[in-house]
């Protein structure tokens, strides 16, 4: 079980969703992706969209303004 | 890490932290642009002020926007203050202030190319151009004008998907 960072901060709405779609794309079942994120919309739409296709999703928020997004690719 | 579906959450995390839903945001947006049209009698627009800055802008480098068609009405008698759509405008930033204070998140981002320094600007001209020629953005042009039932909502509508979708695969490709 493999885990990757990717890191989207500074970045905004859609580059963030993107970027997680294409990394998860690569990855095999089990694996962990952990999205840094400081824009607040992909705090919304990139769990969302994960939930949507049946990945486990968990969101930690580690400052003011800035979050990690833990999705574990499920299929 | 925290659980949202089992963790209670207190009064400032349920309103203050955690974004509302699509739902409660368009609900609260239609109460507001509903209120605006009552108040001062005119529907909700954003970008107009914009060309009036930026002949205000034109005049201290010594161009004579008033002499132009373009500003012919509007720019000698404008006053920021008593402009209702500068003062929603204002009031937008100074909104959008609060909230991100009010849920603790509060960042300045830093920039993380010239790529995307690039894009930001770009993005922006080509918006400015848009709004102008389209005489509004997607709050003026289309939703203030289609509750109004103005058929130029649906062909800004119409256009904006275009745009949206051309803009998308150009971001796509060159910009991440």
């Amino acid at each position: 079980m493999a885990e990757r960072t990717l890191d989207c901060l500074g970045e905004a709405c859609p580059v963030p969703l993107v970027k997680t779609q294409k990394a998860l794309e690569e990855m095999a079942v089990g694996d962990v992706l952990i999205v840094n994120i400081d824009h607040s919309c992909a705090m919304k739409n990139i769990p969302d969209w994960a939930r949507s296709v049946g990945h486990g999703v968990e969101i930690e928020e580690v400052g003011e303004g800035e979050w990690d997004i833990i999705i574990q690719k499920m299929k | 890490m925290q659980n949202e579906t089992e963790k209670k959450l207190s009064f400032w995390e349920a309103y203050f932290k955690k974004e509302w839903s699509y739902t409660a945001g368009g609900v609260m947006l239609v109460i507001l642009a509903v209120s605006l049209v009552v108040v001062t009698g005119k529907a909700w627009g954003v970008t107009g002020p914009f060309a009036v800055w930026g002949g205000k802008l034109f005049e201290l480098f010594g161009v004579s926007a008033e002499s132009l068609n373009f500003w012919a009405e509007g720019i000698a008698t404008y006053d920021f203050f008593k402009d209702i759509v500068s003062m929603t405008d204002l009031g937008i930033v100074l909104g959008a202030l609060l909230a991100v204070l009010l849920a603790a998140s509060f960042k300045i981002k830093k920039m993380k190319s010239w790529r995307q320094v690039v894009a930001a600007v770009l993005g922006g001209v080509l918006m400015g151009i848009g709004a102008r020629l389209a005489l509004g953005c997607n709050i003026g042009s289309l939703f203030s004008a289609l509750p109004a039932f103005s058929l130029h909502g649906w062909a800004f509508l119409l256009f904006f998907f275009l745009g949206a979708a051309v803009g998308s695969q150009m971001l796509k490709r060159y910009f991440m």
